[in-house]
């Protein structure tokens, strides 16, 4: 009986740590990820990311490619034809 | 009659150190700050006081307490009523007193407060010698394991201040009486178990382990001793005054016991706090803390010899105790996990760190403001530590140099101690073993507690003396609290406008944050204000203040 008991916390505590550190470390690691993705701080971040980017736009001569340029102008000259037959 | 002149002179030592602490106590008592909590708490003393004096009928009490209630008033305050599951183990007495004495000076009621917890903390450093004593013969290794057991720095700073270190306290007379009742289950040993035990059940819900470790020791020693044929009727009362005086000391539990003991269960998942805490210099959420938190605090916040000895105490128990497990029997006590009355105690004290350190661990525990919340710990690691003090005395007994050396590192031990707590007062709360460079002592959180508002608005207002200067805040603490601490004269001079940093005269910052600072930007200080002083002990940065240029 004394064996016995002392087996079974023993397995009981083994499970509880293979548990933890394999099945239970990887779900930590994705909330974990989760959390950092979709925290408040990080959409701080690319706000200042993205002011950043259109700084740099603005700074720069040329920031789209000509090519570029050309389709988005076709492109919005389609949307703003499509909209315009649909009003 | 015949006088032992050993023992006397070891009552004197003890009569000496214990007055020598609370002369101390007494005249520094002052100096320490307040802590953010401590309104919250009077509250809670005046809530339940109220409550009681409702259900007794105590109708002048209870239109006092209600004028209290109503006169305590603090936008950041959380509502006492939602959060009405704390314990009133110091809170309710000291409402009583303030009441009874007619106290309207709130300092001094906080600096009762204060020194109350601190002569409840020397009781137990009592109650943790007799522990010594009971399994070590060396009176002065045990004296030692008292005096680290009371000049820990962050403990002994922390032991005016709040609740963790009263469960410390509270705690370790719980142990005591444990290991008095394993000793020897008597009815006077299990009811004085189940008052402390309720006691540090009604302050920390984590005092729970104590029951059920009782239960699991019982359930090994009854393998070849029959305790629960013997004992039943004794282990029945204990377990049901252990209910009674959980129910008596806990008002929370008298109106529907059952769901509320849900309840408080249940809010242990829905009430925990969820911050950004700064660790190793990174902001990471307490909900996914990595497993050496502990661990790493605990090394980085305590004297280094303590940790020396510990960790070899506890490494030399654990290769004891495989080899003891190795070797059981099934049906011999000499081949079990002890063989002798003092085995026992070690097996106890390893049973409850590595269990409790395994549960934290696996329960992924969201600890914050260091390991504050599991300071309790400490009594098993010192307790590691004089067991390998005493086992090194005894192993090398013959060789003068080994055990020369090692009383040598006692006495280094305790100036080091002395002088820390000496150096970083009253910031004692918020030591860092000495060997740290001073960037690692400043990536961790500082002045949770907010102790060092007191310092900062005295020393505001010798820098400057007008009657009407405005403090902006670049911190999570609640700065506006820390001036219940200083003169009403003194108090008049101060607005406290938060995060309004345009309309202030001045900034308080210290590294308390509950948002990664890095990519928020709401405690960063404007360009146009500069920094005019630094608060520093030992390298570790207590607050700043900065100056508005104008």
């Amino acid at each position: 009986m004394k064996l016995f008991f002392y087996k079974s916390i023993l397995i009981f505590f083994l499970f509880l740590a293979a548990f933890h550190f394999s099945f239970g470390y990887i779900v930590k690691k994705i909330e974990k990820n989760i959390d950092t993705t979709i925290s408040k701080e990080k959409a701080e971040e690319f706000k200042v990311l993205i002011r950043e980017e259109m700084q740099n736009a603005i700074n720069k001569e040329n920031y789209i490619k000509p090519e570029d340029a050309l389709i988005i102008n076709k492109f919005i000259e389609k949307i703003k034809n499509d909209l315009n037959k649909n009003k | 009659m015949k006088l032992d002149f050993y023992k006397q002179k070891n009552s004197i030592l003890l009569i000496i150190f214990y007055l020598t602490a609370l002369i101390l106590a007494f005249t520094n008592l002052q100096d320490f700050g307040i802590h953010i909590e401590e309104k919250f708490h009077r509250l809670n003393g005046h809530y339940w006081l109220n409550y009681i004096a409702k259900q007794f009928g105590f109708v002048d009490l209870q239109k006092i307490t209600e004028i209290k209630i109503n006169s305590i008033s603090d936008y950041s305050l959380s509502s006492v009523s939602y959060y009405n599951k704390y314990g009133i183990v110091l809170d309710l007495p000291i409402a009583l007193i303030e009441v009874l004495f007619d106290l309207e000076n709130t300092t001094s009621i906080y600096y009762l407060k204060h020194l109350l917890g601190f002569i409840i903390f020397l009781i137990s450093s009592l109650f943790f010698f007799k522990i010594l004593s009971r399994r070590f013969d060396n009176f002065y290794i045990n004296f030692f394991g008292l005096f680290l057991y009371v000049s820990s720095p962050r403990i002994l700073g922390d032991s005016f201040l709040y609740k963790d270190v009263l469960f410390l306290s509270f705690f370790t007379i719980s142990v005591f009486f444990f290991l008095e009742c394993i000793n020897k289950i008597s009815l006077k040993n299990l009811l004085y178990f189940s008052l402390f035990n309720a006691l540090a059940l009604n302050l920390r819900i984590v005092a729970i382990f104590l029951p059920i470790f009782f239960l699991l020791v019982l359930i090994i020693k009854n393998f070849y001793i029959n305790i629960f044929f013997k004992n039943y009727k004794k282990l029945i009362i204990y377990f049901l005054s252990l209910v009674f005086f959980v129910f008596i000391f806990w008002p929370y539990l008298w109106e529907d016991p059952f769901l509320k003991v849900i309840e408080l269960f249940s809010s242990l998942k829905t009430d925990l706090v969820y911050v950004k805490i700064l660790y190793f210099n990174k902001y990471i959420p307490n909900a996914f803390l990595p497993n050496s938190y502990i661990i790493n605090w605990i090394f980085i916040s305590s004297p280094i010899f303590q940790i020396i000895f510990f960790s070899l105490g506890y490494i030399i128990y654990t290769i004891r105790f495989y080899g003891r497990f190795l070797r059981i029997k099934n049906k011999s006590i000499y081949n079990d996990l002890w063989r002798s009355k003092k085995e026992e105690k070690d097996f106890i004290f390893f049973l409850f760190l590595t269990s409790c350190f395994f549960i934290f661990i696996f329960s992924n525990l969201r600890l914050y403001n260091g390991w504050r919340l599991v300071y309790f710990l400490n009594i098993f690691i010192l307790y590691f530590g004089i067991y390998f003090l005493d086992l090194s005395f005894k192993y090398f007994r013959k060789n003068l140099l080994v055990k020369n050396c090692i009383k040598l590192m006692i006495f280094v031990s305790v100036f080091y101690n002395s002088y820390a707590i000496f150096s970083y007062h009253p910031f004692q709360s918020l030591y860092f073993n000495s060997f740290l460079s001073e960037k690692i002592k400043n990536s961790f959180e500082g002045d949770y507690h907010g102790i060092s508002a007191k310092h900062f608005f005295q020393k505001i207002s010798k820098i400057d003396e007008r009657n009407a200067i405005k403090i902006a805040v670049a911190s999570h603490t609640p700065l506006h609290r820390g001036l219940e601490g200083i003169s009403p004269n003194l108090k008049k001079r101060f607005e406290i406008v938060g995060q309004e940093y345009h309309s202030a005269d001045y900034i308080y910052k210290n590294n308390i944050s509950e948002v990664n600072s890095v990519l928020n930007k709401k405690y960063e200080v404007p360009e146009n204000f500069s920094k005019i002083y630094e608060l520093k002990i030992n390298k570790v940065k207590i607050y700043e203040i900065y100056k508005f240029n104008g």
